[in-house]
Parts: C-alpha cells; sequence; structure tokens
C-alpha cells in the first residue's frame, strides 16, 4: 500500500475552521490524511504543538489563520507568521524538511481552497515519504534507556 | 483532580454521518479506552431524546465528562453544553468531535472516514480528561441599542426598538434616510407605493423621543462586548460623540451592480441603454423618454444583469426577476399600445403571490423570450439603418431556437445586487464575518439567521444576502425580538475562556503584556507578575502561546488540553485498560 501521510492541523475559529465547515456543508471532496484541531486563534498555536505532533508521529502539520487583516482578535495571525517563521528555522535545524510545516490564510468562505489546500498538502508530503520523527526519537530513548540500564548495573557491579 | 468518568456518544446525523462513517464500531471500539465508562451510538444526538439519553447516563453512571462525536461544534456545541447543565454537570466538561464536517460530508471512502473519525473522538476523549469546571460569568445589558443603516431594515428596527421605550442610535451614512427603496416607485407584488410604507416610518423616528439620527455617519471602530459596547461617533467630520450600547443591528444594505462592465449590453455607450434604478426615476417622476426626449415604443427588459452568471455574481438577486414583471405592468399601464420585451435566463419570480404575479402580467400582452443566461448573453447594438428605432437587441432565443433582432427605443437593465463598498470595514468595526460575496455570515443559516458569531450582534436585510422588503422586515422583526428578549433579561451570559496567570510561574517578563491585543493584561510591580482583566480579555490565547514559563493558562484552551488531543489524534492504537 502507498503512504498516506498524517497530519495534524490547527484551525482557527473564526476563518479556517469555518472555512473547512463550509467545505463540509458544500459537500466537497478532499483526501482524509488531515486531521483538525480548533483553536480560538492561529496566535494561540504554541511552537510546542507543532513540534508535539511531530513527535507523536505527524509527517506534516498545517496551520491556518485569518487572511491578514481579517482576524478576529485584531492582529493574532501576525503573531503566529512570524512564530512560524522562526519555527521554520528551527525544525531545518532538527532535520524536519520544511515543507512539513505551512501556514496558510483561509477565510470562512474558502471552503474550496482549503479543501485543495488539504489534498495539495497531502500530495506534497506523500512525495516526500515518512516522517519518521517518532519512530527515531522513540529509537533514541529506548537506546538511551538501555545505556543507562546498562550503566545501573555496571554500577551494582562495582559496588559488588 | 477526580477520576474522569467519561460519556462518549457518537452521532448518526441519520445517514448524513452513518452512511459514511461506522458509528457502531467506532463506539464499541473506544469503549475500552481508560476512564471511558459509556459508549453510545444514536440516530440524532441533538435531538430531545438524544440529549436525554446524555442527562440519564450522566445521572446514573456519575459521569463526569462527556464527548459527543457528531457535527461541528459551531452548530451545537452550546446545544449539548445545556444538556450538561440540566444534568447539573458544568458545561465546559465537555468536548465535541466534528466528524460530519470535517469527515463524512468529504470523504468518500469509508475505511478511510471511520479511522480519521476514530483518531478525531480519541483525541476528544484524551482531551475531555483535562476539562475543568468553569465558573459562568454574566454582564449587565445596556438597554440601548446600535443601529447601522437607514434603509427600510433599519428603519423598522430602530422604530420597533423605540417603541418598547428603549433608546436607538440610528446611523446612516448618506445625507437622507430610506436606503435604496427611497428611489423606487411601486413595490411588487401587490404594486402598492413604497412611498406609503417610507415616509411615515421617516417621519415618526424624525420624531421620536427616543431615537437619535446620525446622518453622514460612518462607523470607524467599535469596543466592548454584548450587553457593554462603545463608540466614538464623528457627524459630518466635526462634533464627537461617544455612544454606549449593548446591542448592535447591521443594516448595511446593498449596492446595485455596475452594468458597465457587460461590454454586450453596451450600458454607458448607448445613451437609451439605462438600469433598474435610473428606470425608478422615471416612473416615479411619471415620465418616460428616449435621451432624445421621445416616447419609447418599443422597450426591452434584460433579467439577470450581474446575477447568475460566473463572469459576474454566481448568485440570484431575488428581487430582479419581479421587479421586472413590475416594470412590464407599469409600462403597460403608461404606454397601452407599446412593445414591451421580458428578456429572461429564467424566471424567478418565488415567494406569496409572485408566481400569481407573473400569470397576470404575462396577459398583458407581455413578450417573454429567454435565454442562455451563463454562455449566450443578448447583444444590445446600435440601429443605424433605420430612423424609427434606434437600437437592436439580437438574442439567440432559447425556446423558439431561432435568432432574432428586437427593434428597440430604450433597454432596462434589471441590475442585481451587491455587498456594499465599505462591507470589509462594517465587519472589521463589529467583528463579524463575510462570505465570499462579502455577504455578512450569520451564525447558522436555519438554526440562528438573524445573528453573528459575535454576540449582541445582528444582520438583517441585504447585508445578509439580497432580498426584497418582506424579508428584510421579517428578518429585522426576528433580530428585535432577540434583542427586546436579553434586554427584558437584563443580563447575559458570557464565555469565560479567558485568560489567568499562575502567580507563582509567572517570572514577571512581560511578554504577554507586549502581545495582547486588548490591552488587558497588566504589570503587578509590587508581586512582580502580570495581571489579566478578565472583562477586557477575548480569549484569543496569544499570551499562551508567547508565554516562556507556562504561567498564562487560556482556559479551556490550555497547553495540556490541546497537547492531549495532539496525542490523541495520533494514537495509532488504542491504550487497552
Amino acid at each position: 500500500m502507498s503512504f498516506e501521510p498524517k497530519i495534524v492541523s490547527f484551525l482557527c475559529n473564526w476563518c479556517s475552521y469555518t472555512g473547512a465547515d463550509l467545505a463540509g456543508t458544500s459537500r466537497m471532496k478532499y483526501a482524509a490524511n488531515i486531521r483538525i484541531i480548533r483553536v480560538m486563534c492561529s496566535g494561540r498555536v504554541d511552537p510546542t504543538f507543532v513540534l508535539k505532533a511531530f513527535r507523536e508521529g505527524a509527517d506534516g502539520v498545517l496551520i491556518c489563520g485569518c487572511h491578514p487583516g481579517d482576524c478576529h482578535y485584531h492582529e493574532g495571525n501576525y503573531k503566529c507568521l512570524r512564530r512560524y517563521k522562526l519555527l521554520t528555522k528551527y525544525i531545518k535545524q532538527m532535520g524536519i524538511d520544511d515543507k512539513r510545516l505551512r501556514l496558510e490564510w483561509i477565510s470562512a468562505s474558502e471552503g474550496k481552497q482549503f479543501a485543495e489546500l488539504a489534498n495539495e498538502m497531502a500530495e506534497t508530503l506523500r512525495n516526500l515519504g515518512p516522517a519518521n520523527i517518532k519512530d527515531k526519537l522513540d529509537f533514541f530513548q529506548k537506546t538511551k534507556s538501555v545505556n543507562e540500564d546498562e550503566n545501573v548495573e555496571k554500577e551494582k557491579m562495582e559496588a559488588i | 483532580m477526580e477520576e474522569p468518568r467519561i460519556g462518549v456518544y457518537i452521532c448518526w446525523c441519520g445517514t448524513n454521518i452513518a452512511k459514511m462513517v461506522d458509528v457502531e464500531y467506532i463506539a464499541e471500539e473506544v469503549k475500552k479506552l481508560q476512564n471511558v465508562v459509556v459508549s453510545r451510538n444514536y440516530k440524532y444526538m441533538c435531538s430531545d431524546p438524544g440529549q436525554d439519553l446524555i442527562i440519564k447516563d450522566i445521572k446514573e453512571n456519575n459521569l463526569n465528562r462527556i464527548v459527543v462525536s457528531a457535527c461541528s461544534p459551531r452548530i451545537h456545541e452550546l446545544t449539548f453544553r445545556k444538556a450538561l447543565e440540566n444534568a447539573g454537570l458544568n458545561s465546559y466538561l465537555f468536548e465535541m468531535a466534528n466528524i460530519r464536517e470535517h469527515v463524512s460530508w468529504v470523504h468518500t471512502d469509508r475505511k478511510e472516514a471511520t479511522e480519521k473519525a476514530k483518531s478525531l473522538v480519541m483525541a476528544a476523549i484524551k482531551r475531555v480528561g483535562f476539562h475543568e469546571s468553569l465558573a459562568k460569568r454574566s454582564v449587565e445589558i445596556n438597554p440601548a441599542s446600535l443601529i447601522i443603516g437607514g434603509g427600510i431594515a433599519g428603519l423598522t428596527a430602530a422604530l420597533e426598538i423605540a417603541d418598547t421605550g428603549k433608546q436607538v442610535y440610528l446611523i446612516e451614512k448618506k445625507n437622507s434616510l430610506g436606503g435604496n427603496l427611497a428611489f423606487v416607485d411601486l413595490s411588487f407584488p401587490d404594486l402598492s407605493s413604497v412611498k406609503q410604507i417610507l415616509d411615515p416610518k421617516i417621519e415618526k423616528i424624525n420624531k421620536h423621543p427616543n431615537i437619535k439620527v446620525f446622518l453622514n455617519t460612518e462607523i470607524d471602530e467599535i469596543f466592548g462586548y454584548v450587553g457593554n459596547f462603545e463608540t466614538k461617533l464623528f457627524e459630518n467630520t466635526k462634533s464627537e460623540e461617544t455612544l454606549k450600547f449593548g446591542n448592535i443591528i447591521v443594516a448595511t444594505g446593498l449596492k446595485p451592480f455596475d452594468p458597465s462592465v457587460i461590454p454586450e449590453y453596451a450600458y454607458g455607450k448607448l445613451p437609451d441603454v439605462i438600469t433598474s434604478i435610473e428606470f425608478e426615476k422615471m416612473l416615479k417622476e411619471g415620465i418616460i423618454r428616449t435621451k432624445a426626449g421621445k416616447e419609447p415604443k418599443n422597450i426591452g427588459i434584460i433579467h439577470c444583469v450581474g446575477s447568475r452568471n460566473n463572469k459576474y455574481n454566481e448568485y440570484c438577486s431575488r428581487t430582479c426577476c419581479a421587479t421586472g414583471l413590475k416594470y412590464a405592468n407599469q409600462l403597460r399601464d403608461a404606454l397601452p399600445e407599446a412593445g414591451i420585451y421580458e428578456l429572461y435566463g429564467d424566471m424567478r419570480v418565488f415567494g406569496k403571490g409572485c408566481e400569481e404575479f407573473y400569470t397576470q402580467t404575462s396577459r398583458k400582452d407581455i413578450v417573454f423570450m429567454m435565454f442562455d443566461q451563463r454562455n449566450d448573453l443578448p447583444k444590445i447594438k446600435a440601429n443605424t439603418s433605420k430612423k424609427d428605432f434606434n437600437m437592436i437587441i439580437e438574442i439567440n432565443e432559447k425556446l423558439s431556437g431561432e435568432e432574432l433582432n428586437i427593434p428597440v427605443d430604450m433597454v432596462v437593465l434589471m441590475v442585481g445586487a451587491q455587498a456594499q463598498d465599505n462591507a470589509k470595514d462594517i465587519s472589521h468595526a463589529v467583528g463579524i464575518s463575510m462570505c465570499g460575496n462579502a455577504f455578512y455570515i450569520e451564525r447558522h443559516p436555519k438554526l440562528d439567521p438573524v445573528a453573528t458569531t459575535t454576540d449582541g450582534v445582528y444582520i438583517v436585510g441585504s447585508c445578509q444576502g439580497p432580498k426584497g422588503i418582506i424579508d428584510s422586515v421579517s428578518q429585522t422583526r426576528a433580530a428585535v425580538s432577540r434583542i427586546l428578549g436579553t434586554i427584558a433579561k437584563g443580563s447575559v451570559q458570557v464565555e469565560v475562556t479567558t485568560a489567568v496567570v499562575n502567580e507563582d510561574v509567572c517570572c514577571g517578563c512581560q511578554t504577554c503584556i507586549s502581545v495582547c491585543p486588548y490591552t488587558a493584561i497588566s504589570f503587578n510591580p509590587e508581586k512582580n507578575i502580570s495581571v489579566v482583566n478578565e472583562v477586557l480579555c477575548k480569549g484569543c490565547g496569544t499570551c499562551g502561546s508567547a508565554c516562556p514559563t507556562g504561567a498564562i493558562r487560556s482556559r479551556h484552551f490550555t497547553d495540556l488540553q490541546i497537547l492531549s488531543q495532539i496525542e490523541g489524534i495520533m494514537s495509532l492504537e488504542l491504550e487497552e485498560v
């Protein structure tokens, strides 16, 4: 079976979540890879959430907010944009392809654009392949704990 | 914290969800999860029996957390929160998983859809375990109301509210009241005079002790929240006045479509091609003449100008067909011998008495011709060959299949409706959303059609979508009854999902203060901590994601809640008990 990426998506309540709802009420069809988490504002998207999603096995993270100038809270989307720029640099340093993290503006009327975006991102990630971050970290933690166990054993032996 | 005892309810929504998502399977699967005490699936969770199911389970099984997996929380979150309250449970101990708008309606593979729905339900279950009871806060309602727009909707709203003894501030950007209707002669389908509807209202408003009218005035910014709004007005850019009010009605109406962008109709090039707005003026004056001052012998009325065509506006403007028929009636009365041609794409005269009006009109020696509204508009050309008529309309008549040339002296373009140019400014000022056509979006088209997602802000009339007098007035009265209801109650409950500072963890760096868009956070130098003013805080949560120590929590959107939701969404296998 071909690889199907998992995408965690954070949508702001006022524009993007409503836009995704509109895609639903308009019965637009898109790839089932995307899993949506609602936040009140894209400004609420703590970089930790994005890293956590990758840590838990996401192949991509999509953040959507209101278009510039349209934020329900005036400027939360700008704050999100600033954090996103920094975060993109950070994940690159961690070895995560920056195509795996996207920030897009989706208004309450852009159901079609949301459906297209979901398809497009799924396709990009299919081509990129799995992120494997969870597996790597799980492996790292396992070996770390094994080493620790060995050390403990060593210490015990020495004590004896 | 007490051990969570979670009840999970998977809704079928009839076949809306159940046909694409295996609801029974999910209900069975999540039963295995830790802390899930009850897991059921039911046809319609939002119905009374559905809600009763939750209430009964809460009481019988001592449930303290509820997950409903159904439609969008934007539709039924409040419904289920109320059910929790009825069962004596705090309404915030609830989470919804959206498996209709975000799953069953948008996916085509039942297996994939079911897997996705399951992960969303698991995310909700994980999240709800960390939900906390939040105390409701109620605010007093200022009984005054602000009405933006002085058209038929705004005027009706002003009078209805003011007549109950409450203060109304009515603001209008133009220098007179009446809106678009002020230029209209008769109304359909009864051909009654618009003046007789409008003038008494305007007269009454100008004399009303409870209504203050501001002409030539536009809204810049509105502060506050439901019950306690405030704005500064600059009337005629001279005097400044601060108004305080509890509710807002947006009744900013519509703007007529500009037909000069349609090349086929040559508007602006041929002088006797006029818009319906310009024709109304002639009707009002009682003189129907061409630009050359002659009485027209043949008149064409073209429907759907700028409407129902993807090049211009995709939507139907709703009133133009009936108005076009109204013109045929008025023309027949004024010019008994004239040739009258109604050129239409589809005749859409719905509504009480309107279809009958169409039938009556068709018996008055009017020629009806159909054209392809999407692909083949009729063309208006100047007539250079003969002198007794000045234009020709070329039409591919759909019903006969013939190409016809109609000689005319005057063409009336039934221009459609568009959102106002300043629609976006108003939407920002009052904090509401617009659809792709810049009309305002209601909270729910069927369940809450006049309210918006901003409490205390209502939309009526054509700013919500094109509509005639009858619908505008009905909608206005609906909004007025909502407002009078909240005024009568005196107070309203507001969201309490604000930010809160953990004093022990706050290091006093003041990062939160610099990111807050509402200046809701201040610094307490004695304690060296930030303090949130919960009345000003709107709960956007941007401080929560900026705080380096995790001292600020966005209630109901805490780090722990969202992180656990991410865990739930990504958990591949069920963690069995």
